[in-house]
């Protein structure tokens, strides 16, 4: 897994959101490994959070809500440079890579294996596919 | 009936905000049969129930319930809460002035349709039910478990399996009809066309997480326990149709809590099928439901 959490954005380089999540507490685990992993219990809002995977770059934009434990959302961007355009494919691997590094995180009961298996059973695994 | 032909007896109406599509076929004054499908189908998926009905000489109603099919498509997580999509069927009855309705659910047509059913119960005359529930226990062993239906739904696992990368409703259907070659061949790509981009497919990932199963973090527990103390009120003529190869609510569970809470009910007629058995049997659950019909005086005159 080569997923690398980094202090700051490289400069050059543009969003294009490609996952949305609306509910990062549906199962409340997942959001406590984000709080901590990105350390927003006492900042919520700090600049954007980047990981790098394999050489492409990941904003993650927390979002709050009213009423809401922090955070309730989350935006991935990704980074690409200038005015390149975007792999939807490489994009797709990497997303897949960011999944397992926030499964592995987040432990059990959720695992890889299940997660690889899903993904194998509906055919969207991009690393086996 | 074809796409085609079912798709030129829709029109749309504008209910809580958003544009819903519907088809409507059969006499203007015949008691309406109100065919509700859920997650991630369309009106589309009664095609073959509905010949039977028309021919009993019914009037049928199949909403694309809003999110799916070729209603809007809300890309705001706040309009697909439970409630919200009980109320859009609350609005298309009240809005079309339906009277004396057989609600016929299948899946999220249950929660949904039965919600609307409460609250509209004066204009209810019978129900059916299948492949569905409406309470908060017991709960499908295929929606407890991690693998794969609570990996396929956690935060960012579902708006990527799901959304980016459409395992439903192509592949996720595939895996829930008995003939999966037809299928295959001759349907899939009806589903797909009309969710084709990741925004569209919203409504696929964030339904489920509204089906109870963790009181702690539950959605919509409260919504279910209101439908379950409701239905179990309900003494109107009841149906009961099942797949005998449902994999998401085993019939010998779910079939069986419906029969306890409605000991009265005509059933379980047990047809082939998986939770979509509509695709499977849909002609013979349009027969079944056309008798039942018949039987319970549905058909006998006209409503004023």
């Amino acid at each position: 897994m080569t997923v690398e959490i980094l202090e700051q954005i490289p400069e050059g380089l543009r969003r294009v959101p490609v996952l949305i999540e609306p509910s990062v507490g549906h199962y409340p685990e997942f959001r406590n490994f984000l709080k901590k992993v990105f350390d927003l219990e006492h900042n919520n809002f700090k600049a954007p959070c980047v990981l790098q995977v394999n050489q492409y770059f990941y904003e993650f934009i927390f979002i709050g809500r009213s009423g809401e434990e922090f955070p309730a959302a989350l935006e991935i961007n990704a980074l690409p440079p200038g005015l390149e355009p975007l792999d939807a494919e490489q994009t797709d691997r990497d997303l897949w890579e960011i999944l397992e590094w926030l499964v592995a995180g987040v432990g059990s009961p959720w695992s890889l294996e299940a997660l690889r298996e899903t993904g194998n059973i509906y055919r969207v695994n991009p690393l086996k596919n | 009936m074809n796409r085609q032909s079912f798709v030129a007896s829709t029109s749309s109406v504008e209910i809580n905000g958003w544009r819903m599509n519907y088809f409507d076929k059969g006499p203007r004054d015949a008691s309406p049969v109100l065919l509700l499908h859920g997650n991630p189908s369309w009106g589309f998926i009664w095609r073959d129930c509905i010949p039977p009905l028309l021919s009993a000489g019914l009037r049928v109603i199949v909403p694309d319930q809003i999110g799916f099919g070729l209603s809007e498509h809300p890309h705001s997580a706040a309009a697909h809460s439970l409630e919200n999509h009980a109320a859009n069927l609350v609005a298309l009855i009240d809005r079309l002035e339906l009277k004396n309705i057989f609600f016929v659910c299948q899946d999220w047509g249950g929660p949904t349709g039965l919600g609307a059913l409460l609250a509209r119960d004066k204009c209810s005359s019978a129900i059916a039910v299948m492949s569905t529930w409406a309470w908060r226990n017991p709960s499908a062993k295929f929606h407890n478990q991690i693998l794969p239906w609570r990996t396929m739904h956690a935060p960012l696992i579902g708006p990527y399996i799901l959304g980016r990368k459409k395992a439903f409703p192509g592949r996720g259907m595939y895996l829930s009809v008995v003939d999966r070659k037809k299928f295959l061949t001759e349907t899939m790509q009806y589903y797909e066309d009309v969710l084709p981009d990741t925004d569209d497919r919203r409504l696929t990932w964030q339904w489920p997480r509204s089906i109870p199963i963790n009181e702690t973090t539950d959605i919509a527990g409260n919504f279910f326990q209101w439908l379950e103390e409701g239905v179990k009120g309900l003494k109107l003529p009841s149906l009961i149709i099942w797949g005998k190869e449902d994999k998401v609510f085993e019939p010998e569970v779910f079939a069986k809590k419906w029969l306890e809470i409605w000991p009265h009910a005509d059933g379980i007629h047990f047809v082939t099928g998986d939770h979509f058995l509509q695709e499977d049997a849909g002609n013979e659950i349009g027969v079944i439901l056309a008798e039942f019909a018949t039987q319970h005086g549905l058909t006998e005159g006209r409503l004023k």
